[in-house]
């Protein structure tokens, strides 16, 4: 019983991690991103490829992991949000990004293989350890860390200050001067950084694996829908709720059904509380 | 004498795909085409989800996969007649739809397009979890349909007839106050609601019309492959679909259509194409999106309108007040007037009632 | 204050009413116990400076919003908790302050797509084309077209909407309300941006609606017009009713030139 408890709260902290990259984007821009979970799968692969494929130390390789997520998320900006934000048409960002997360998890898979790869040890601790194993505690160590490091930056730096005035109302910030193409793009760096963090945390429970993108992409979003949208501890919350409830499902019905009962938990949400848990109620735009 | 024109390259068009069998090189050839038939009975009435109403549904593989396994276990386990059990399929798509529709169309876009993507592996799930039906991971073999369909040609005239009577009925939808109130969904609900349109009402209306083209589309695109597995009915499918619509134009009907086929035989076609397999249609995704975001269909009506130009004249608004009154008494009364009856003394004779044009190709 | 003295005067039947309605947004105070009635073949003012509610008042009447507290009724039956969607099936239609078309629909389409409420033709029969259907279709049509060309837009009846000019807009967004059959029609500043000749053609245009036995409630900025065209005309100033009655009484009230007018 602890064993399932401990797994699920382990993948549940990666779901937290993408729902809070998605929450990151989507103060400044109101775009929720089809690529926010290919952030992650970006981590787990190139951690992978630089350590135990170029041979870097895991230092380098967690840069490196951090900075790729970083510049997709950047590109992602530039590329897919940036010009569609311009248009009138709300729904053109879905398409973008729809867009950009097949094209890169099409070049993954063609480049790094279709089989999910073992993600190197990163910190040495021999394999017996049970539930006390690096690939349950460090995610979740991860998520906790970035939690609290995301409300810091928001309360505490001049550029967190940044993002919350833009977040609340990019008309007025842009009027006040505030450059707020400028703290779009430094959002989407950030979520991507946050992203490749996550993604090479949790590579040994996820291994590296070119399909991870869109599992991610949609269970972070029932985490961040369940938790309440624009939310980081609704985020952590929603990711644990979900993780439990996958690792429960399995435990119970086996894997068969995850993905039903996950969607199950959304829509009882949605209809008992439409903003989510910790999300707040959307004024009617008229 | 445009819509003569349009008329007859319609009939000929009509032609050649019926007479397709015997000028066609080879069976390839005539099954790739009888394939672009099955889609396009799905991506027919799927366009009127995205393309006209504007819900962005990325997952209707999910009611493919239903209407295909619904054909492979009643034809093929249960043994009815693939005829009989081709309207029974698309019955099982409707309810699929409405199954998925209910809970999800009230839902904001992002959260909709979510839903119906979660419903696509969901789907999959479960053909994978109910082995004793749908033979698990190893797939079914589906039969094919009886004489006179039994040939390939013959499957090919089935799928033909189908495809233009799909065709026909989006057609009639589109056109006429149905497709007004779609659009009226699509570009603004604030507008739809305004003049009373029950929006939710709309939308789940095509949406499970939606999911019986997709269910009759599955249990062809089931008998044309003759084996189904979870694997045929991967997420991509459902993205295909999508750009299919979202490159050939919202609010058209011909441009999706061409869309279909050109993505449907490209990759068949164009060697290198196949190996990047969906990064191709993302690629195109984009390109569409940020550089023609109404689609290429759209592109050429748009086009096509700028070479008969109507020079835009500026024209003072004149109110023909007479014509309004008479408008206004001849409403049928939901109340009666209570002002002065119209002035008899201000005649004109009524212009003859214009017929709208209509713009859709 | 004036609005006390005023009989909370509501028809027993035949009107659109509000009834000491309250909305609130958040900590703001949008309306607050206002009251306006509207009966059919009148042509109610209601004026008031930035943010004094009207457009809130127009909401609530329209059903975009609900009361936080007071009833709206209509022929004394209480409407608030009829949605939106319901409000134009029973004969109550308005328009915008942003015209809100289908630009990519030309202004016959448009038009048309206010008689939504008339249209019986299901799903099913639209796509089969069955003749009723194709009947209907063309009565629609026709009676879109007159309204069309009632008020004004003849000439651009094919034109896509999003190629017409602001007034042209404004026009037809008044054509599509009428195409609904209303009793009621609320106008959210019909006549913001437009020319002095356009103005008087839209003054033409409501005592025409009016003549024809329908309720017009213009929420308006320009006082001109609305003391031109009135009956009677309602002032607001930050959620408060401050003075109704004829455009006489409420042009020379202290109060309204006061806050609003200017001395």
């Amino acid at each position: 019983m602890l064993a399932v408890i401990v797994s699920g709260l382990a993948i549940g902290a990666v779901y937290a991690a993408t729902a809070l990259a998605y929450n990151v984007m989507y103060s400044t821009s109101k775009v929720l991103s089809v690529t926010t979970g290919h952030l992650c799968m970006l981590g787990g692969v190139f951690g992978a490829w630089f350590i135990a494929g170029l041979g870097l130390p895991v230092p380098a390789g967690l840069v490196g992991a951090v900075l790729v997520g970083a510049l997709f998320g950047g590109f992602t900006e530039i590329v897919g949000v940036r010009r569609v934000l311009a248009r009138s048409d709300e729904h053109l960002w879905l398409l973008s990004t729809l867009a950009l997360a097949t094209m890169l998890q099409q070049a993954v898979g063609l480049w790094w293989g279709t089989e999910p790869k073992p993600f190197p040890r990163l910190i040495p601790q021999d394999f017996s350890s049970g539930l006390l194993d690096q690939k349950y505690w460090l995610p979740i160590l991860t998520v906790l860390v970035m939690t609290a490091g995301l409300e810091a930056f928001y309360r505490l730096t001049l550029w967190g200050k940044l993002f919350q005035a833009t977040s609340e109302d990019a008309f007025a910030a842009r009027a006040r001067g505030i450059p707020t193409d400028r703290v779009r793009l430094a959002s989407y760096l950030l979520a991507g950084a946050l992203g490749g963090l996550a993604g090479f945390a949790a590579g040994q429970l996820t291994f590296a694996f070119f399909a991870l993108g869109l599992t991610l992409t949609l269970n972070g979003f029932i985490a961040l829908a369940v938790g309440g949208l624009g939310s980081n501890l609704g985020a952590l919350l929603g990711g644990a709720g979900l993780g439990l409830l996958s690792a429960f499902a399995t435990y119970w019905f086996g894997g068969e059904y995850q993905q039903t009962i996950a969607v199950g938990l959304l829509m009882l949400v949605l209809l008992v509380r439409p903003e989510g848990l910790l999300g707040a109620r959307r004024v009617r735009p008229v | 004498m445009r819509g003569s024109a349009s008329g007859l390259s319609l009939a000929l068009a009509g032609l050649a795909l019926v007479t397709l069998p015997w000028w066609s090189g080879d069976l390839y050839q005539l099954h790739l085409v009888s394939l672009i038939g099955a889609y396009w009975v799905l991506v027919a009435g799927l366009n009127l989800v995205v393309g006209f109403a504007g819900q962005l549904s990325i997952g209707h593989v999910g009611l493919l996969a239903v209407g295909a396994y619904g054909f492979a276990v009643l034809a093929g386990t249960l043994g009815l007649d693939p005829l009989l059990v081709l309207p029974l399929c698309g019955a099982l798509g409707g309810a699929a739809g409405l199954l998925l529709g209910l809970p999800s169309l009230r839902l904001p876009g992002f959260y909709f397009a979510m839903a119906t993507m979660a419903f696509a592996l969901i789907v999959t799930e479960l053909s994978l979890a109910w082995g004793g039906l749908t033979g698990g991971g190893t797939g079914l073999s589906v039969p094919g349909f009886p004489a006179p369909f039994h040939t390939p040609w013959g499957q090919y005239w089935l799928i033909l007839a189908i495809g233009a009577a799909v065709t026909a009925m989006t057609w009639g939808i589109a056109r006429r106050m149905w497709g007004r109130a779609l659009i009226a969904v699509r570009d603004s609900e604030v507008a739809a609601a305004s003049v009373g349109i029950n929006v939710f009402r709309v939308k789940l209306t095509v949406f499970v019309f939606s999911g019986v083209t997709a269910g009759l589309g599955g249990a062809l695109f089931a008998a044309l492959q003759t084996y189904i597995t979870p694997d045929t009915f991967v997420f991509e499918i459902g993205l295909f679909f999508f750009v299919c619509i979202i490159i050939g134009g919202r609010g058209s009907i011909l441009g999706p259509l061409i869309g279909t086929a050109v993505l449907t035989a490209l990759p068949e076609l164009v060697a290198p194409l196949a190996k990047l397999g969906t990064f191709f249609y993302g690629l195109t995704l984009l390109i569409v999106v940020l550089l023609v975001p109404e689609g290429i269909g759209r592109l050429v009506e748009v086009l096509a309108a700028r070479l008969r130009a109507e020079p835009h004249r500026s024209h003072e608004v004149r109110p023909d007040l007479a014509r309004l009154r008479r408008a206004l008494t001849s409403q049928a009364g939901a109340s009666p007037p209570v002002g002065e009856p119209p002035p008899v003394g201000e005649t004109r004779p009524p212009e003859a009632p214009a017929l709208a044009r209509e713009a859709l190709p | 204050m004036s609005a006390a003295s005023l009989p909370a005067a509501l028809p027993e039947a035949g009107g659109l009413a509000a009834e000491s309605v309250a909305k609130r947004f958040g900590g703001v105070t949008a309306l607050d116990a206002v009251s306006l009635d509207l009966r059919p073949g009148e042509i109610h003012g209601l004026i008031g400076p930035n943010g004094s509610g009207k457009t809130t008042l127009l909401n609530l009447l329209s059903g975009y919003y609900r009361p936080d507290a007071g009833e709206v009724r209509l022929d004394g039956e209480a409407l608030s908790r009829r949605s939106v969607q319901r409000r134009p099936r029973l004969g109550i239609a308005r328009t915008f302050q942003k015209p809100r078309l289908l630009g990519h629909l030309t202004v016959l389409d448009n038009a048309m797509l206010g008689a939504w409420r008339d249209v019986r033709a299901g799903f099913l029969a639209t796509a089969l084309g069955l003749p009723s259907v194709l009947r209907e279709e063309t009565d629609l049509r026709e009676r879109a077209a007159d309204l069309v060309h009632g008020v004004g837009l003849g000439h651009a009846i094919h034109r896509r909407a999003n190629l017409l000019e602001h007034a042209e807009q404004r026009f037809l967004e008044i054509a599509r309300a009428l195409a609904l059959r209303p009793r009621f029609l609320l106008l959210d500043e019909p006549a913001g941006g437009l020319t002095g000749a356009e103005i008087a053609h839209l003054a033409d245009i409501v005592r025409t609606i009016r003549d024809g036995g329908i309720g017009v409630l213009l929420v308006e900025h320009h006082t001109d017009f609305v003391f031109r065209v009135c009956g009677r005309v309602t002032t607001l100033d930050r959620g408060r009713l401050i003075k109704h009655g004829t455009p006489d009484e409420v042009r020379t009230d202290a109060e309204v030139v006061r806050v609003y007018l200017g001395a």
